[in-house]
């Protein structure tokens, strides 16, 4: 029997949506429990890190957005064909990632003048580095991320954009054509089409 | 089967390669340990994928992300934990300690003085005991390890910076974490790790 998963997340997409997205593309039920942000007081001390996305499954909770999606990429056979490709994977989770605490760093900050003052290196610079880097890689692997293939990096990236373009209050592949190409690959599978439309929705 | 050609570059620093190196130590995989030093890091930078180290070249291609490598090497050589189960907890742990690296970071690069001590104030108070106890408990749960099947590279990861942490905070420090202690202690003490220990450049950080 299968085991029932659990994934316990704010009412948004976030960090929780690249195992959404594997799941839903898995055909993997799944309760996709959204709080309301009042009651996350009461649920952060009985998260085992005082953090989400967590998932619930045999009666334990497993924490860290990264490593459910990982866990959730080899059940849909979304990984690579050996430990090569996956460290090639990874490499570029994690890459995308380091570019989603940069891009928080600016966003999250709430001194109005520091925030400022951290645009401009942001939006000039360590976007136009990355992006740049992303693109040229987009286009050596075929409109993905890794091992010329669809993976789980393509699913991750992909997943996160909403949040990313939230937070630089920008459309950040709009003018990267290989990264468009990414972005249309994974949108087009049906049953992330499908989830895509009816999710709820939200702005991040 | 031979083995690939493995060379880690990174500065001449444990830093983010350290957990890196006791995987192959441990393994008995040789491998190149190039340190570069600092003065040819802005132009060895453009050479990096994205401008980072460490960097794994195997067979003359080059990956960068510590943990990306760490996994690989872990993968290859058994070190993964026993099933997808132990696998997803070892990523969990490594990923809840990089969320503390974070803070440590943020320390670090605070610019106001008033601000950094703020920060620093609220690590020693909440941040680092509310992480150590709640790594204390599932190592405590696992027989002195971070999963209980056995040695995995997230072991590694945590004696690396239960190292770190006695260097900045003192011998004692770990006094409070018994099984923590226990953990950075039975890893160090493992001979391929106490070799490489002793043999290794002597860096500051």
């Amino acid at each position: 029997m299968a085991p029932v998963y659990k994934l316990t997340y704010f009412p948004v997409k976030a960090l929780a949506e690249p195992t959404r997205f594997l799941l839903k593309y898995g055909g993997l039920e799944f309760e996709d429990e959204r709080f309301e942000r009042e009651q996350w007081p009461q649920i952060k001390p009985t998260m085992p890190f005082g953090q989400v996305p967590v998932l619930s499954a045999k009666g334990k909770q497993y924490h860290q957005s990264i490593a459910m999606a990982r866990f959730f990429a080899k059940q849909v056979k979304l990984v690579g064909s050996d430990e090569w490709e996956d460290l090639e994977i990874d490499s570029m989770v994690d890459t995308v990632n380091d570019l989603r605490q940069k891009i928080a760093v600016y966003s999250y900050e709430q001194d109005a003048a520091i925030k400022e003052s951290r645009k401009g290196p942001l939006m000039n610079e360590t976007l136009p580095y990355y992006l740049e880097r992303l693109d040229k890689i987009a286009k050596e692997n075929n409109g993905h991320l890794a091992c010329g293939k669809l993976t789980w990096a393509d699913f991750y990236f992909v997943a996160l954009l909403d949040y990313l373009n939230y937070m630089t209050e920008s459309d950040l592949t709009a003018k990267y054509e290989n990264l468009e190409a990414v972005k249309n690959n994974v949108l087009s599978i049906p049953a992330i089409k499908e989830w895509v439309e009816t999710r709820p929705k939200s702005d991040l | 089967m031979s083995q690939p050609n493995y060379k880690l570059i990174y500065f001449n620093a444990r830093g983010r390669a350290e957990h890196i190196r006791f995987i192959f130590a441990y393994a008995g995989i040789e491998y190149q340990d190039e340190r570069i030093p600092r003065e040819k890091w802005p132009e060895l930078k453009k050479r990096m994928p994205f401008g980072i180290v460490p960097v794994l070249e195997i067979d003359g291609r080059r990956v960068d992300q510590s943990n990306a490598i760490a996994r690989y090497l872990a993968n290859k050589y058994g070190l993964a934990g026993k099933d997808e189960w132990e696998a997803m907890q070892c990523d969990a742990l490594v990923d809840a300690l990089g969320d503390l690296k974070q803070v440590l970071w943020q320390l670090r690069t605070e610019q106001d003085p008033i601000k950094k001590e703020e920060r620093k104030a609220k690590l020693m108070r909440e941040t680092i005991p509310y992480y150590l106890s709640k790594f204390e408990k599932i190592v405590s749960e696992n027989n002195g390890l971070s999963v209980g099947s056995g040695i995995t590279w997230c072991d590694f990861v945590f004696a690396v910076s239960l190292e770190n942490f006695e260097a900045i905070f003192g011998k004692s420090s770990l006094d409070y974490y018994p099984a923590m202690k226990s953990l950075k202690n039975r890893i160090y003490a493992l001979p391929s790790i106490a070799e490489w220990v002793a043999r290794r450049p002597h860096t500051e950080s």
